[in-house]
């Protein structure tokens, strides 16, 4: 109990031996569902989890995002009936902690969170969101493809979660961001931290600093893109590029969906549901009677580079990528607008 | 109460596999006999009843003579004629034998060849229209249970026009091209049957034909870059589409 208080009033450290997260992590499946990183095959993906050994906290990165379990790629939104009318059958939400995430994936929750809950919010999402709580993970490696650094959203996560853990080496610092994450801290009753591990924290977070292979610079991009419309590039770009949607739909920032009703052969009831969709695909922005605004395949390259990296800012007040690098590794063309970028700056 | 949509389904060159999809429809397929009168359909009726129909399912790619008077038959007999798998669609697997000259193809398989006369494997709406095409080796049930719905409410049904790789990453599949060194036809193929290959670890074959926006020489060439020889690469792009000007330009780059 005192230990509880003190972690309490110290509101913000603590430490936690790896002996002991296994206990933890078991402690939180009795109360939530905890989604974390599994391995499927040589990658990664976020999956609830039967036992706190599924963990595996050193992947790099996951196929998909976290976003899954927030916004579904498949999602039934509600149900109809030619005479019982609209039935919203949701079932009650469980309680769930995103476990282990890194910083540019929850910087990208952050920005789901003004896209899904500020000028038009989106219920299903809202509800998700509102049951879930985020553990993160700073990064202590950096993968082939990562440039949060660029993009100023890791590899240190700033906020957007409710307990940060770091790895130390033989214990993890544990940082609280909120005050569910003081709650929960409170209730594991962990070990209260000095500050100084801080300045331990920072070094291991500089050591990885190092680490990162690919850089986008941010500075005057709005100017450099919007000067650059008609640039060769995006020629190239359009005989290289598949059109397979694949970058957008690993992408942890990415929106957009699409809505189907499926009726029930009897034609009198059926479920309206929705699925992600990606502006890299023809249809996309094909509207009735045919016309498409955006036929050509460096028409929708160009679509998702600006939107990314200029449209969000004046709607989100934040860059639209948080250099996670799932794009670039999920292309079978590897393109890469970091690179894309470096010629724009003739680099 | 409006009638039950006649239904008549033909079979041209093919293995009957897709036909078959109609009897494999089991959860559902009470309420399919209920919506639909399935008039003409001889793998799974006797006495089968004569025209008009509403509805033409035309199984199989066409590759002779009789075949082509069946067809146009067919499309007189239909108020709408659909072209039921990849056969009917672009050719399908019959058509890998066009490639080679008639006679040798034949040789290959009969021995007497006096009784043999037999065209290039074509797809059907080179010979008639068509009101809608349902792809796949065999045809997706999902598909085929979405086209029937469309049908009997009068609307467009949706049938996914992009590529495999949407409804692979959907389910989260590991990617059997940039995860594990393979080469993959999904980016260039029309998704709609859940990217049922990948999702069980095996590359997809393009047996859905050409997505819409399909980019095949920039596949080709990916193709060649992780060292597939040049004849593979052809007989990627043959295998099922062969035909079509998009998998055309595939085989063309090498
Ligand atoms: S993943 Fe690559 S090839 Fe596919 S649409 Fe995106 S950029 Fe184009
Ligand atoms: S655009 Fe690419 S790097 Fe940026 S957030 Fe999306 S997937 Fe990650
Ligand atoms: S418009 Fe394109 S890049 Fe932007 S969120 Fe939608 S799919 Fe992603
Ligand atoms: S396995 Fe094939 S279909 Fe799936 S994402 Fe990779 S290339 Fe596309
Ligand atoms: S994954 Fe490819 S080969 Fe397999 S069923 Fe689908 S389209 Fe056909």
């Amino acid at each position: 109990m005192a230990m509880a208080r003190s972690v309490g009033t110290l509101a913000s450290l603590a430490l936690l031996p790896k002996t002991d997260l296994k206990g933890l992590v078991e402690r939180l499946m009795g109360e939530f569902t905890v989604v974390g990183p599994v391995p499927k095959g040589k990658e990664y993906v976020f999956s609830p989890i039967q036992s706190a050994g599924d963990l595996a906290l050193d992947y790099g990165t996951t196929i998909l995002p976290p976003k899954k379990v927030l916004h579904q790629p498949f999602e039934v939104l509600f149900s109809f009936h030619e005479t019982e009318g609209i039935c919203e059958a949701r079932e009650p939400e469980r309680k769930q902690i995103l476990f282990g995430l890194h910083a540019c994936d929850v910087y990208a929750i952050q920005i789901l969170d003004r896209a899904y809950t500020l000028e038009y919010p989106d219920p299903y999402y809202g509800i998700k969101r509102q049951n879930t709580l985020i553990i993160g993970l700073n990064c202590h490696q950096v993968g082939p493809t990562c440039f949060c650094q660029s993009m100023g959203t890791g590899p240190g996560m700033r906020q957007g979660y409710d307990l940060l853990l770091t790895d130390l080496g033989d214990q993890y610092l544990v940082e609280v961001g909120s005050s569910s994450g003081e709650a929960l801290a409170a209730a594991l009753q962990l070990f209260p931290a000095p500050r100084v591990m801080l300045v331990e924290k920072e070094k291991r977070l500089d050591e990885v600093r190092r680490k990162f292979h690919k850089r986008l610079q941010t500075t005057g991009l709005h100017e450099l893109l919007e000067d650059n419309f008609r640039h060769p590039v995006w020629e190239q770009l359009m005989h290289q590029c598949l059109a397979c949607g694949s970058c957008t739909m690993v992408c942890p920032t990415c929106f957009c969906y699409n809505v189907v009703d499926k009726l029930d052969l009897g034609l009198k009831s059926g479920k309206r549901q929705r699925e992600w969709d990606s502006c890299m695909l023809l249809e996309y922005a094909q509207v009735a009677l045919g016309h498409n605004f955006r036929k050509d395949r460096d028409a929708r390259i160009k679509q998702r580079v600006y939107h990314k990296l200029v449209y969000y800012e004046p709607q989100f007040s934040t860059i639209g990528c948080v250099g996670c690098g799932r794009c670039i590794s999920a292309c079978v063309k590897k393109i890469d607008f970091t690179e894309t970028i470096a010629i724009l700056r003739g680099e | 109460m409006k009638a039950k949509p006649r239904i008549a389904i033909y079979k041209m060159s093919s293995c009957a596999g897709c036909q078959l999809e109609f009897l494999n429809l089991e959860p559902v397929l009470l309420d399919v006999v209920g919506a639909l009168d399935f008039s003409y359909f001889v793998m799974a009726r006797r006495g089968n009843l004569p025209g008009p129909y509403d509805i033409g399912f035309v199984e199989g790619a066409i590759t002779c003579g009789e075949e082509i008077e069946k067809l146009k038959q067919a499309r007189k007999d239909c108020k709408m004629l659909v072209a039921l798998g990849t056969c009917a669609c672009y050719g399908g697997l019959p058509s890998i034998k066009n490639w080679v000259p008639q006679r040798v193809v034949e040789g290959l398989v009969y021995s007497d060849l006096s009784a043999i006369h037999s065209t290039k494997a074509y797809s059907i709406d080179q010979y008639v229209e068509v009101d809608a095409f349902l792809k796949g080796c065999p045809v997706n049930k999902d598909e085929l249970v979405e086209f029937i719905k469309g049908a009997l409410l009068g609307i467009r049904p949706y049938l996914r026009p992009h590529s495999v790789c949407v409804e692979c990453k959907l389910h989260e599949n590991v990617c059997l091209f940039t995860s594990k060194g393979e080469v993959c036809m999904g980016p260039v193929t029309t998704a709609g049957c859940g990217a049922l290959c990948p999702s069980n670890a095996k590359a997809c074959d393009g047996c859905r034909g050409p997505a819409n926006d399909a980019n095949t020489e920039s596949l080709a060439h990916a193709f060649l870059a992780h060292g597939l020889h040049k004849n593979d690469i052809i007989r990627k792009f043959r295998k099922f589409a062969g035909l079509t000007p998009e998998f055309s330009k595939g085989v063309e780059v090498v």
